[in-house]
């Protein structure tokens, strides 16, 4: 959907008035539709037939070091949505020992649409819905207690203007899907097992990624061996052991103790009052043993189809690729151009050069923060799952989040998940249920023994990563290969 | 708040949608929030939003499809086409093997009882100034962060079974501010929540830093060994595991489907210890009172424990029609979790003497369930957690993790604060739904497992 002249022309006259006010920098977000659909089949009853569409404008205006926003769903009200960002950034200005600036930069225009070859909109309904129950129907038997798979699917088209002339346009596409089986172990409590829809990097993300086998409905019969298994097994044992995690455990671990703890406003302690800190700190970056030297750590991955490739910011930046954790070392954090600015600013030297790309907002009517991109682990030569279980004495392989909880600063954290399965003396023996592992962060990175090769290598998919005040959630993607980490301690203590 | 035309324009589309016999429900969400952001002792973030939402859900046979517009109602033309997208939604959709509960509006119900003007209209430059005086006061040698959010938000639902309307207006606030030592990283926070404006209150704010900067700037931080201790949750904590508990163990879904911790139970038996009375009461005023559900249920006082029996479940419309059960005014909108107070003094020092050595835990991070149906939660501590012994502050205590099921910690209460506080539970993802639990102000339970503890601050 295009944006009306008549409406460009009145947000740009409207950025030039604030600027003609003394606003350091004003910019605007007008989405012409943030459409999304869910479609969700619980034991083969369509429990959810959800239609959402969503527009309007956001504006954000910087004057005297501080930050104002605001936003309407009400076209009619776009004059007096600028005038409110002023008057609320003029407000804030009243308190503020730190001013925030952005780094100056050219004004520029660009365009970034999601590649896909058929847009999920466009798709009847009908044949999303025989899509899905043909999974559900592969799910259904008389033992397995409770199932679903559902679908998701996103399309914002975002315009974006700022008072530097920068035009940026973007259509973003996005489709989740997950399936899940559950049913009652010997002890009468529900164990389950779950499959999402995911990527391998390459390729389109249209419908057209729903419907690839391999990527996930390939997966039912899987799942349900598993879980046949999974019930009649016996609990994990507490104890230190080795921890292989699968892309479908590891993009979850990346992503509470990797990228949450290096995004840039939480180091500078922008997010302190609700999501937390960072054990990270600006003279970390170049010093940090973050993990060992198997760890390599990238922002973006130059990812063709993840929900973490979005072409520009919402700052208009390019995303950028470039490495976070270099064999192991702390180089880098995600990052916009204001949170830049202030850490070069407070540490009297210049920590990072460029802002990420990274500054992004979930719709119109939040302003854009710090956020995850794609981030990733890069894949190693310990060669595949084979190879690292053949080379493990005492372990466990592990997939599927069931819970995480993570210290605030994201210093220490515990997951349980869906399965485990025991390795022993280079082989994998048996199935064992409710298992869990906790850890330190910095201690747990720099135990990664073993990273496996680019067969092992998944990007998973994250719809809902929360963060920020007022809320945001936010879709992101992390590239994961085969980890495994040494002497962690698993199970939970009698 | 703008009124009337939308909710005329609504009704005058609910009558044509009942008269061609139609099936369908029309909830409309509008919201002003406001929220200031502080870091490092400045406003980060200043943010209005004006948000209006318009919610139709159609019932065809079994079959089902509901949509969401964003934008304001402004013509009968926009509320007829959004209808129509349900309507061919639900046409399309697969028929359940059950026949799903109409939205009936058993009542005409107008509430705004908890709505000041004041608070929905409040100067940004009020939150600001009263930053700007916690920052003076406690001493701007340290970091200050912390958020804002205050608002209104209007409900109205109608829908095709009757006549009736349900209007809902109400204003809410949560304040938090944090401080943090710029070296030694300890933080500590404040927090208040309510409907009024003058439910803030600064001074108690000053006030609570200043009584509790001593412990920090004078002791180092103890690291906790794993193991088993007397645990003080202070009330936020209280209302963020006890609300996990419901979600898992007293919501009708999670029992029927037998993946809570209260699925070998049934009602009359005791799930938790003797001293533990919960009800779901919209009628308290330290929650934020919402008197029907969106399935045009009117709420009432609902018991889910007394004296550690389990007493009801709450079952949303779906739940309800799928297992064969009656709803209880549980779809959607916000519960009033109630803890009933106890005997102890609300001095929690005083209450403390003689107790020997306790671990408080004001509010618990990142809170989790690793096994539902053992009723297993995790979270750590955080913000103003400190050993006490005999009564008297002793240390405050590194980040420490709490495993452990809601059996036993809500099984082993030895004492309960004979005062309420009221806990906002709100979240602002999506539209604005303020929610409050009404907690004792702590409560001390005894062998509750720490199984984890940072090493610094």
């Amino acid at each position: 959907m295009s944006l009306s002249a008549d409406l460009k022309k009145q947000i740009l006259q409207n950025i030039d008035r604030i600027t003609g006010k003394g606003a350091e920098y004003t910019d605007a977000r007008y989405y012409t539709n943030d459409d999304s659909e869910t479609l969700f089949l619980y034991d083969g009853n369509l429990e959810a037939n959800d239609t959402n569409f969503e527009s309007g404008l956001g504006v954000r205006v910087l004057f005297g070091g501080a930050w104002g926003f605001a936003a309407t769903s009400d076209a009619k009200m776009t004059d007096a949505c600028f005038d409110q960002a002023l008057q609320n950034a003029i407000t804030a200005a009243k308190l503020v020992r730190v001013p925030l600036h952005m780094s100056k930069k050219p004004g520029h225009t660009g365009h970034f649409a999601s590649p896909l070859k058929q847009d999920p909109f466009t798709v009847p309904l009908k044949e999303k819905l025989d899509f899905l129950s043909a999974i559900d129907a592969r799910l259904k038997e008389d033992w397995i207690f409770k199932r679903y798979v559902y679908a998701e699917f996103q399309k914002k088209n975002i315009f974006f203007f700022n008072s530097e002339g920068t035009e940026v346009e973007r259509n973003l596409n996005n489709v989740f899907a997950k399936m899940m089986v559950m049913a009652l172990d010997t002890d009468g409590q529900m164990q389950r097992r779950s499959q999402e829809l995911f990527t391998t990097g390459k390729g389109t993300r249209g419908y057209e990624m729903l419907t690839q086998p391999e990527l996930f409905s390939t997966h039912a019969e899987r799942i349900k061996d598993e879980l046949s298994q999974l019930i009649n097994a016996e609990a994990l044992e507490y104890g230190k052991r080795s921890v292989i995690l699968l892309p479908g455990q590891g993009f979850l671990q990346v992503h509470e103790t990797i990228g949450h703890p290096l995004e840039l406003d939480r180091i500078l302690g922008y997010e302190l009052s609700y999501a937390g800190g960072s054990f990270v700190d600006l003279d970390s970056f170049g010093k940090l043993r973050y993990g060992s030297d198997k760890l390599s750590v990238s922002a973006f991955g130059s990812i063709e189809n993840s929900p973490g490739s979005y072409g520009y910011d919402d700052e208009g930046t390019p995303e950028r690729d470039y490495l976070l954790i270099d064999k192991g070392l702390l180089v880098n954090a995600l990052s916009s151009r204001p949170m830049i600015a202030e850490a070069n600013q407070k540490a009297g030297r210049t920590v990072f050069s460029e802002s990420g790309g990274a500054a992004r907002a979930t719709a119109f009517y939040r302003a854009p923060i710090d956020r995850m991109t794609n981030v990733n682990i890069l894949p190693g030569n310990d060669g595949t799952l084979e190879d690292i279980i053949a080379s493990t004495k005492d372990g466990v392989v592990l997939d599927n989040p069931v819970s995480w909880s993570i210290g605030s600063n994201r210093e220490h954290f515990h997951f349980s998940t869906e399965i485990a399965w025991e390795v022993k003396d280079g082989k994998k023996t048996r199935i064992l249920r409710n298992p869990s592992y906790q850890g330190h962060t910095v201690e747990f990175y720099n135990s990664l023994s073993a990273v496996g090769d680019a067969s092992t290598w998944r990007v998973w998919q994250v719809d809902n990563c929360g963060k920020g005040e007022p809320n945001q959630i936010m879709q992101l993607g992390h590239g994961i290969p085969v980890v495994r980490f040494d002497n962690v301690i698993t199970g939970e203590r009698k | 708040m703008q009124k009337n035309t939308a909710h005329e324009i609504i009704c005058a589309v609910r009558a044509r949608a009942a008269a061609r016999g139609i099936n369908a429900s029309f909830s409309l969400h509008r919201e002003m929030s406001h929220l200031m952001r502080i870091g490092n002792n400045s406003v980060s973030l200043n943010t209005s939003e004006n948000l209006t939402r318009l919610d139709i859900e159609v019932i065809n046979g079994r079959r089902t499809g509901s949509h969401t517009q964003m934008g304001d109602v402004t013509t009968e033309e926009y509320v007829e086409k959004a209808l129509q997208v349900a309507i061919d939604k639900a046409e399309v959709a697969s028929p359940k093997d059950y026949q799903p509960i109409s939205v009936v509006v058993e009542a005409t119900v107008a509430e705004n009882a908890q709505y000041d003007q004041t608070l929905e209209h409040l100067d940004p430059a009020f939150k600001a100034d009263a930053y700007q005086q916690i920052i003076d006061n406690v001493g701007e040698s340290y970091n200050f962060s912390g958020s804002w959010s205050s608002g209104s938000m209007e409900l109205f639902l109608v829908s095709t079974a009757n006549e009736n309307t349900m209007h809902h207006l109400a204003t809410d606030q949560d304040f938090n501010v944090v401080l943090k030592h710029p070296q030694k990283k300890w933080e500590l926070r404040q927090w208040q929540s309510g409907w009024r404006l003058d439910h803030f209150d600064v001074d108690a704010v000053i006030d609570g830093f200043r009584q509790l900067l001593p412990t920090y700037e004078n002791h180092d931080g103890c690291k906790l060994e794993p193991g088993e201790y007397r645990v003080a949750l202070g009330s936020q904590a209280l209302a963020e595991v006890l609300m996990m508990a419901c979600y898992t163990g007293l919501f009708g879904r999670s029992y029927e489907e037998k993946q809570g911790w209260t699925a070998k139970s049934k009602l009359g038996d005791k799930i938790l210890g003797e001293n533990i009375t919960l009800t779901d009461d919209p009628c308290e005023d330290k929650t934020f009172r919402f008197g029907f559900d969106m399935a045009g249920k009117v709420r009432g006082n609902f018991p889910l424990v007394k004296n550690g029996a389990m007493m009801n479940l709450m079952y949303d419309t779906m739940t309800a029609a799928k297992y064969g059960r009656q709803p209880t005014g549980h779809t959607g909108g916000s519960a009033s979790v109630v803890m009933q107070p106890g005997s102890a003094s609300p001095d929690m020092l005083e209450a403390l003497k003689g107790m020997g050595k306790v671990i408080y835990i004001p509010a618990l991070h990142y809170l989790n369930i690793p096994n539902p149906s053992q009723g297993v939660f995790t979270g750590s501590s955080r913000f103003n957690a400190v050993l006490i012994e005999n009564g008297k502050v002793v240390s405050p205590i590194f980040s420490s993790r709490v495993t452990d099921s809601f059996q036993n910690v809500f099984g082993n209460v030895s004492l309960i604060s004979s005062e309420a506080e009221s806990v906002n539970l709100s979240n602002t993802y999506g539209r604005r739904s303020p929610e409050a639990a009404s907690m004792p102000s702590y409560i001390v339970a005894d062998k509750v497992k720490i199984t984890d503890s940072a090493d610094s601050f």
